[in-house]
């Protein structure tokens, strides 16, 4: 691999003289105490719990001054758990956090503010009206003698920064919102580091920039740790921590599962902790899955693209058969089933459903047509929290249930279907006219999955079905699924937790960054760290490419001394808007 | 998508875009007060050329500053309010109350600064019980000041006990209606200073940052430690307190109070506001934008007297304007986001 | 009448996990969605009674409460149009329904005066009333205007309106047949209330409580995000809700005219106002999602009360109306303030 060849190297930026070469003010506010390496702000023994779903337990990390700590780790693993902690958000059940040696409690987002701790996360907080160097001083501008807005100071400041980290300064002119998503995430940085950041976190910044984007943002991170900034490096793409990582940690199912202090890290272990091969429980596959996928499809999607989200998507599901979707946050595969649903417009591609062709323009359309989709934001686009559990599970099929004439919707089918529901997924609550939001999570979901279970399917999309739900339930939950199949439904379920995948699935796609990688057939050969290993881009066909670059599919950036393999599959220029 | 969509600045060249979106974006290049500065000006040519010695005859002309300016006042209020995402349906009624005091004050025969003083007063306190209700109660600001609308009315009528008032001192309507500099009224005047004084605090001082930020996006706002319960009860006093001195023009303007006055005050006002530009949603909108659009509203029923339309026709107009500046400034923001090369 | 239609004891809800016994009770009383909501009503009720009696000694007479229906029937279907838009969520509001319901009633005044038949007259003017809530729904749904300003926008469009029609004038000349459905009694008891008021509340309330359409409006006023998923046709549905409220204007604006004898082209400032404050007395949530016919009917009942007792205590009607403005707000405070009780109570419950 390539970028192997460069490790030495980057072992020596942590030092780079020269880093900051315009003589201003470095950034990140290089002149604080304690050195390059100097530990800055520690974890220690940090547990967090939810209910019975434990977040975080015993988790000891450090991050040190002028150095880039990555974190790995799946989708739930506790990473989001760990910022929030961080930026005063949660408050840990035991354990404590250290800043410059002495314990510290961060007891709201200002405390974190005042330590000098700031986030950049992948969808930027900000305003969009207002103007780029508005922005960046909203919260403690510069002011004349007079108390007046100095505008003319502000720009000083900010144009200075953003030379420094190789940002046009033409974007000081114009509005928030006008800017792309990476160039937000930019002005983030620049505004942590004018409000004299020390510890700067990015949260998956990369998963929905171009690339050059990602290639500018790496130099800005190199630049910010030359300054003597720690940085917290959240990501799930391994190119990302070869390229700029000077440490890792590993977390999985809330545990620090591993840490590597030092390149060239060894990837395969960290892909081997990340997949929990040692420590979580991957059942064989029943024997009896793989009867439905011989099956005529059901379902056949060709070409579909929906830029930047997905990119010529084509499978294929048949009656009987569980689907998995498998893959990291913003894979794209989220939107994909909004697409198929009728939720989002697709800008090419094709839907077939039993040969004939599917082109759902709203959900409604998707839903006559036999398709049901179970939300991935269970809050927000799931429940009608304030409403009975009865009228969450009808909700779909009211038109099916009203009297001939009179057009009333009938009680006694409502009670059916509620009591039906509430037997076969085993809900436990006081009473059907209970609202929804008296039950547990899982209880909730499994209202949802009842509402869809009285709707007449022939394709249910579950998007990550379990999460956040407990292990009795989660159980309960796979075994619906295998039986939903059994009865001839088809179902794809996408999913980031790889036991669940490998417990649930007839066969499993691996999506990344928008595009399906590969393909599995879950009948015991298909070795999971193999499947995290496609997902997080560390196959052997890539690392071939990255060190040849020459088949024309990406290009090598230079990042810092670090060679970066660019995929060119982003489009740059034409990137379209928005989400 | 949230509406990221907004004007381009000027001086700021585009990102290349494809050639059938130019036309988009060179409209997208003008400001929106640009556009209504033009609409104004060219209705005062066409009324030139048609009733020109009508309309620019000095007590016309004086006659519709004076009604400018009542407008334009509380416009500026209005303008911050709703760019905190807020609305005040109430200060029509507040009209009636502060007249009320002052009336009442000018009976008592107390000095006419300190009358002036107490109406402001009285101005700001009704804002601030419709800031603290809206910041501490969480009450959707629509309802708050429908209610308090009718709350003041009461009060209005009770404190006028039935009668009307006019021992109004000519001195007042001599200040707000005489005092010219040629055929501007200085209330046009203090309401053109009013206007740049809240211009340069919205655009140059702290504050003004603060206020634009809470009603952009009041989860960022809230997250960066912005005292955004403050800001609203800041707001709302202030629309209480230029409220009363549009009070004080009304009743300068016509000397007597009555139980009607100030009624659907309120609405002509949101009309400014609105047609100027100030995006209903908040987070965005331009003092000036309440000056020019209290001109175009009252030019228009300028315009219908003069053109002798039944003045029926004057509400219709009025309300297809508050309709047409809100769909307007939407679809803006949606061409907006189809012309937007980046992101 | 509960927005659980289904549910025989909706009363019933589930034991507090854990927590100390009295956040526990808390808990319970408060998740009950009849106490949230209608708690408010009985308490108001009692109060007006009391206070009718205090201000008006004998206020509760049999005609008086003859004379109390006849009042309560235009504010009350009023109440009910904001109830159907309000419900749905969304920032749903009509703060148009007084003019509407003044240009209907000038239409239908210029109509008889011309010589047409009654029925067909009323029927166009209900076609009105219909078309300008369509246009209000157009205004909202269709151009994304929000219902706030596009319908205090309407309010003036539809003054004026009315005021061209009528050519500023009142109109007088109603043939005396029309005049008894706001004039005329069976029994003692008003004929707009017993033909007009009843109906249209029974009709809603099957409508809104029994109906595919009453439940995907609360639906929808919950979780938009969730209806539009569970295939509801939200744009469609919140359109129709403006469209309703304009034909119940209408009715009002006919109910109104046949009352007083004459069409009136100033719509009547204080319908508003009392529209709100009933609906949201009667346990419509201002921010979508719960509301019946029932519990609005019974607050019409308070306010009618109310402003009776005011009447006839000689109580000036901006003193009264000023009171209804009191009690919106101390209602929709106690709205948000148990809504976060219940939310504080559920924490503490489940932590």
């Amino acid at each position: 691999m390539a970028a192997e060849g460069h490790r030495g190297e980057g072992g020596e930026l942590t030092a780079r003289p020269g880093a900051d070469e315009t003589g201003t003010r470095p950034p990140g506010g290089g002149g604080t105490a304690g050195g390059v390496g100097a530990p800055f702000a520690r974890l220690v023994g940090v547990s967090k719990s939810f209910g019975s779903t434990r977040a975080l337990s015993d988790v000891d990390v450090t991050f040190a001054r002028g150095r880039v700590h990555a974190i790995a780790g799946e989708n739930g693993a506790g990473k989001s758990t760990l910022i929030k902690i961080l930026m005063g958000v949660l408050q840990p059940d035991h354990g404590r956090i250290e800043v410059d040696g002495s314990p510290t409690a961060i007891a709201s987002p200002a405390a974190a503010r005042a330590l000098g701790f700031a986030a950049v996360f992948q969808e930027p907080l900000v305003y969009p009206h207002l103007g780029v160097l508005e922005n960046i001083f909203v919260a403690g501008p510069e002011r004349s003698r007079l108390g007046d807005l100095d505008r003319p100071a502000m720009r000083r400041r900010a144009a200075a920064l953003f030379e420094q980290l190789e940002v046009d300064t033409a974007l000081l002119d114009r509005r928030m919102g006008e800017l792309r998503l990476g160039h937000q995430q930019l002005v983030l940085i620049a505004k942590a580091l004018i409000e004299d950041a020390k510890l700067i976190i990015f949260d998956e910044p990369t998963s929905i920039l171009s690339g050059a984007e990602t290639a500018q943002l790496f130099r800005v991170i190199q630049r910010l740790r030359s300054g003597g900034s720690a940085i917290v490096y959240i990501s799930h793409r391994f190119e990302e921590l070869e390229a700029i990582a000077d440490s890792v940690t590993v977390l999985t199912d809330g545990r620090v599962a591993g840490a590597f202090e030092a390149r060239p890290f060894d990837l395969d272990a960290i892909v081997r902790l990340m997949s929990g091969r040692e420590t979580r429980g991957y059942g064989a596959a029943p024997a009896a899955h793989r009867a439905g996928t011989t099956g005529p499809p059901l379902l056949e999607v060709e070409g579909f693209t929906l830029r930047p989200y997905f990119e010529d998507v084509s499978w294929r599901v048949s009656r009987g058969e569980v689907l998995c979707f498998y893959g990291q946050v913003g894979a794209g595969r989220t939107e994909m089933a909004k697409a198929l649903f009728g939720d989002l417009r697709p800008t090419a591609g094709t839907v077939r459903m039993e040969g004939k062709p599917l082109a759902a323009r709203s959900p409604r359309q998707a839903i006559r047509a036999g398709v049901g989709y179970l939300p991935e934001d269970r809050k927000a686009e799931g429940i009608f929290a304030t409403q009975a559990i009865s009228e969450n599970i009808v909700a779909t099929v009211l038109g099916r249930i009203v009297a001939r004439l009179a057009r009333y919707v009938r009680r006694s089918e409502v009670r059916n279907l509620t009591d039906s529901q509430r037997e076969a997924l085993q809900i436990k609550m006081a009473g059907p006219s209970a609202p929804i939001s008296s039950l547990s999570g899982g209880g909730q979901q499994k209202v949802i999955l009842g509402r869809w279970m009285v709707e007449r399917l022939k394709l249910l999309v579950l998007d990550e079905p379990t999460r956040g739900i407990d292990v009795m339930t989660k159980a309960q939950f796979h075994e619906i699924i295998r039986q939903l199949a059994e009865e001839g439904l088809a179902v794809v379920v996408i999913s980031s937790d790889l036991p669940e995948v490998f417990e649930v699935a007839d066969r499993i796609l691996v999506m990344r960054r928008g595009r399906i990688v590969a393909e599995f057939a879950n009948d015991g050969t298909a070795p999971p760290e193999e499947v995290l290993r496609q997902a997080v881009a560390l196959d052997q066909a890539d690392a071939g490419a990255r060190g040849a670059s020459a088949n024309g599919n990406g290009t090598i950036v230079d990042v810092g001394g670090v060679s970066v393999l660019v995929p060119s599959g982003d489009p740059e220029e034409k990137e379209v808007t928005g989400q | 998508m949230t509406d990221i969509g907004i004007a381009l600045p000027k001086g700021v060249s585009p990102d290349s875009s494809p050639a059938s979106s130019r036309v988009r974006h060179m409209l997208g290049r003008i400001e929106y007060e640009g556009y209504l500065a033009g609409v104004i000006v060219v209705m005062a040519i066409v009324l030139t050329f048609t009733v020109g010695s009508a309309f620019w005859g000095s007590t016309n002309l004086s006659g519709l500053l004076l009604d400018v300016a009542i407008d334009t006042v509380p416009a500026i209020g209005m303008t911050l309010v709703i760019v905190t995402g807020g609305i005040d349906v109430s200060i029509g009624s507040l009209v009636g109350v502060v007249a009320v005091v002052i009336g009442l004050s000018f009976e008592a025969h107390l000095p006419f600064v300190l009358v002036l003083l107490i109406g402001i007063v009285v101005g700001i306190g009704g804002g601030l019980v419709n800031g603290a209700i809206v910041a501490w109660g969480r009450v959707p600001p629509i309802i708050v000041t429908l209610g308090t609308l009718s709350v003041f009315e009461a009060i209005t009528y009770q404190l006028l006990g039935g009668v009307w008032i006019s021992t109004i001192p000519a001195e007042l309507t001599q200040i707000v209606v005489l005092d010219r500099l040629g055929p501007v009224p200085y209330s046009f005047i203090v309401a053109v200073a009013l206007v740049a004084v809240f211009s340069y605090i919205m655009a140059r001082r702290p504050i003004g940052l603060k206020i634009y930020a809470t009603g952009d996006n009041p989860e960022a706002a809230r997250t960066a430690g912005l005292p955004i319960r403050r800001i609203q009860l800041f707001v709302y006093a202030l629309l209480g307190g230029l409220t009363a001195i549009a009070a004080l023009m009304t009743v300068g303007q016509s000397p007597l109070v009555m139980p009607t006055t100030g009624q659907d005050f309120e609405l002509t006002v949101i009309a400014a506001a609105v047609v100027g530009g100030t995006n209903i949603l908040g987070g965005e909108g331009k003092v000036i934008g309440g000056l020019l659009g209290a001109l175009l509203v009252e030019m228009v029923e300028d315009a219908a007297i003069l053109y002798h339309v039944n003045s029926f026709y004057q509400q219709i107009v009025l309300g297809a304007m508050i309709v047409a500046g809100v769909a307007i400034g939407v679809a803006r923001r949606r061409a907006r986001l189809g012309a937007k090369a980046e992101r | 009448m509960s927005a659980a239609p289904i549910a025989p004891g909706r009363a019933a809800a589930g034991p507090a996990p854990g927590g100390s016994r009295a956040v526990g009770a808390l808990s319970r009383l408060l998740e009950s969605r009849v106490v949230v909501q209608y708690g408010l009503l009985p308490v108001a009720l009692v109060g007006v009674l009391i206070a009718g009696e205090v201000l008006a000694p004998g206020v509760l007479s049999p005609s008086n409460l003859s004379s109390m229906t006849r009042f309560g029937v235009e504010i009350g279907i009023l109440g009910f149009a904001e109830m159907v838009v309000i419900i749905m969520g969304g920032g749903g509001i009509d703060l148009s329904v007084a003019s509407t319901a003044a240009t209907t009633q000038v239409a239908l005044a210029v109509l008889l005066r011309g010589g047409v038949e009654l029925w067909l007259g009323v029927a166009i003017s209900l076609a009105i009333g219909l078309a300008l809530g369509a246009l209000n729904g157009f205004f909202v749904i269709g151009l994304g205007v929000p219902a706030l300003v596009a319908t205090i926008g309407t309010y003036f469009g539809y003054a004026g309106l009315a005021l061209v029609i009528a050519n500023g004038v009142n109109i007088a000349d109603f043939p005396a047949s029309y005049l008894t459905i706001g004039q005329g009694d069976v029994a003692g008891i008003p004929i707009e209330f017993l033909f007009i008021f009843i109906p249209v509340a029974i009709v809603l309330a099957y409508v809104t409580s029994r109906t595919k359409f009453g439940h995907e409006i609360r639906l929808t006023g919950t979780n938009e995000r969730a209806a539009l998923l569970s295939g509801i046709n939200v744009r469609r549905l919140r359109f129709s809700g403006y469209v309703i409220a304009g034909l119940l204007a209408a009715i009002v604006g006919v109910v109104e005219s046949s009352r007083f004898g004459t069409a009136q082209p100033v719509a009547d400032s204080t319908y508003l106002l009392t529209a709100v404050t009933i609906a949201v007395l009667g346990g419509v949530d201002i921010f979508g999602g719960e509301g019946t016919i029932l519990g609005v009917a019974l607050a019409t009942a308070v306010v009618t009360i109310l402003e009776y007792s005011f009447s006839l205590a000689q109580i000036n009607s901006v003193i009264e109306l000023g009171s209804v403005g009191v009690m919106l707000i101390v209602v929709v405070l106690g709205q948000v303030g148990l809504k976060s009780l219940r939310a504080y109570a559920a924490r503490r419950s489940s932590a």
